[in-house]
């Protein structure tokens, strides 16, 4: 599978943000549809019609070539359902958002910025008209 | 008695019911998840982990009561996110109330005293408020202070409301038991009709990876918490499934008994593990390979001990079992005698 960035430079497993995958195989494919299902943010499908899809993946059924996942289009409010066939990349370019936010780092934070980050939460609540 | 005669005999009829029909698998409780959006972010959380496009995805009213007549469980959890963040959440709970079915509401309760207008008392709803331990503990837990006083404000006029109302709480294996044992006092004191406790769950995708329970811990812990019960003490959960996590009774995992539904789907298998989806319930009960979770047959399940895949199984003993049906009697009616 070709992954167009480099592997952590820690040499440690981290968040696949940023990476992209161009599958020569179906083997390669379903293995990086996997991900995309595992990945907590969004991803950018590329079909060989030469469009693109960017949403967050839910769903995958894995049928050998009638293998299909679904997408939640970012901005749509439907589900796409796509043919792992017509795939010609997949690239995870939306934030992953269960990455970082560690407990470790919440406790070794300091108290003002663990007041300012909770503080920030609030806020983006209220503002939602959620507190 | 925790819970009212009325919710014991439905679930009693229920589950005879499908033992009579030969049901080999049937859900207790839908695990309801109408919206993943909260305004908490818990560090022990993995649930709201989503990109905003996706928070913002919120089921229908017309899906929700689809689901919970689909699934027919006579009890139905909505967990979340936040459920009185969804504005038709009033809505959603009078059908299923309509439908005559046990309704627990999962809140943090920051909304609650402001939304409880909304909501009109009865037997079927119950407001089952997050408290993760006395003040200090869970405006820690919840990363967020003041929280602890404005759940206890709402507890109070909810009550005063002649609102069922209970609490649920996860323990983290940093608990400290006496501290545990006065946080029940308190709540009892408050009035609760009861508690509901659960060991957390190592998700994979929350913050906190470093203090969830392993199985053996989890037993030391409960039995450390839950030997020598005060007699004010109501739980509103089987005291099998507390006997369970005290390590006293081995249950393998129903992860059918509490299914889930929420904006992807029927969740395959279980309301912790996403696995995939199905369009029906239907689907999910046929469709999944049950019998590759649970401890000792999916790494995943090793050391989860958690209600949603457990309590059904203490469930499934009260009434597939001599002992289990005498011991469930006993400690319903003398809960102190564990």
């Amino acid at each position: 599978m070709t992954d167009t960035k480099n592997h952590s430079a820690q040499g440690t497993f981290s968040s696949l943000q940023g990476r992209q995958f161009a599958p020569h195989s179906f083997a390669e494919l379903a293995e990086a549809v996997e991900l995309a299902f595992d990945y907590r943010g969004d991803v950018t499908v590329t079909l060989r019609s030469g469009q693109q899809v960017t949403g967050y993946l839910f769903n995958r059924t894995v049928k050998g070539q009638d293998s299909t996942f679904e997408v939640f289009p970012e901005g749509d409010s439907g589900v796409q359902l796509i043919r792992y066939a017509d795939v010609v990349s997949v690239a995870f370019s939306g934030e992953d958002t269960a990455s970082g936010n560690s407990w470790e780092n919440w406790v070794a934070k300091k108290e003002s910025e663990r007041k300012a980050e909770a503080d920030r939460i609030a806020r983006d609540a209220r503002a939602r008209g959620h507190l | 008695m925790a819970v009212p005669l009325s919710q014991m005999y439905t679930v009693t009829k229920y589950v005879l019911t499908q033992k009579v029909k030969r049901v080999k698998r049937y859900p207790l409780v839908l695990m309801l998840e109408p919206l993943f959006r909260c305004n908490l972010a818990c560090a022990g959380c993995g649930k709201i982990q989503y990109p905003d496009h996706v928070l913002d995805k919120h089921l229908t009213p017309e899906q929700c009561w689809a689901a919970a007549e689909e699934c027919g469980a006579p009890i139905v959890s909505i967990p979340g996110g936040e459920p009185l963040i969804h504005p038709q959440m009033a809505r959603i709970v009078e059908g299923l109330v309509a439908q005559e079915r046990y309704v627990y509401l999962c809140t943090n309760a920051i909304l609650m005293e402001r939304k409880l207008d909304e909501y009109k008392p009865s037997k079927f709803l119950t407001f089952s408020v997050h408290m993760d331990g006395l003040k200090d503990e869970h405006d820690l837990a919840v990363c967020r202070d003041g929280v602890y006083d404005v759940a206890v404000r709402a507890i109070k006029e909810a009550l005063k409301r002649g609102h069922r109302v209970t609490t649920n709480t996860t323990l983290f294996d940093d608990a400290n038991p006496e501290r545990v044992r006065n946080f029940f006092d308190e709540m009892m004191a408050l009035g609760v009709e009861g508690m509901m406790i659960s060991p957390g769950y190592s998700y994979q995708k929350a913050p906190d990876q470093q203090h969830f329970l392993k199985r053996e811990r989890t037993r030391e812990l409960f039995s450390r918490i839950l030997g020598s019960p005060k007699q004010g003490w109501q739980f509103n959960q089987s005291p099998l499934f507390l006997d369970f996590l005290m390590g006293k009774r081995e249950y393998q995992c129903t992860p059918w008994g509490n299914p889930t539904y929420n904006v992807f789907g029927w969740q395959k298998p279980c309301y912790l593990l996403q696995e995939g989806y199905t369009k029906t319930f239907r689907e999910l009960m046929a469709d999944t390979a049950w019998d590759q979770y649970g401890t000792g047959r999916n790494e995943k399940c090793a050391d989860c001990m958690v209600h949603c895949g457990y309590e059904a199984s203490a469930v499934e003993d009260t009434f597939g079992t001599v002992s289990g049906f005498s011991r469930t009697v006993k400690l319903t009616l003398l809960p102190t005698s564990r």
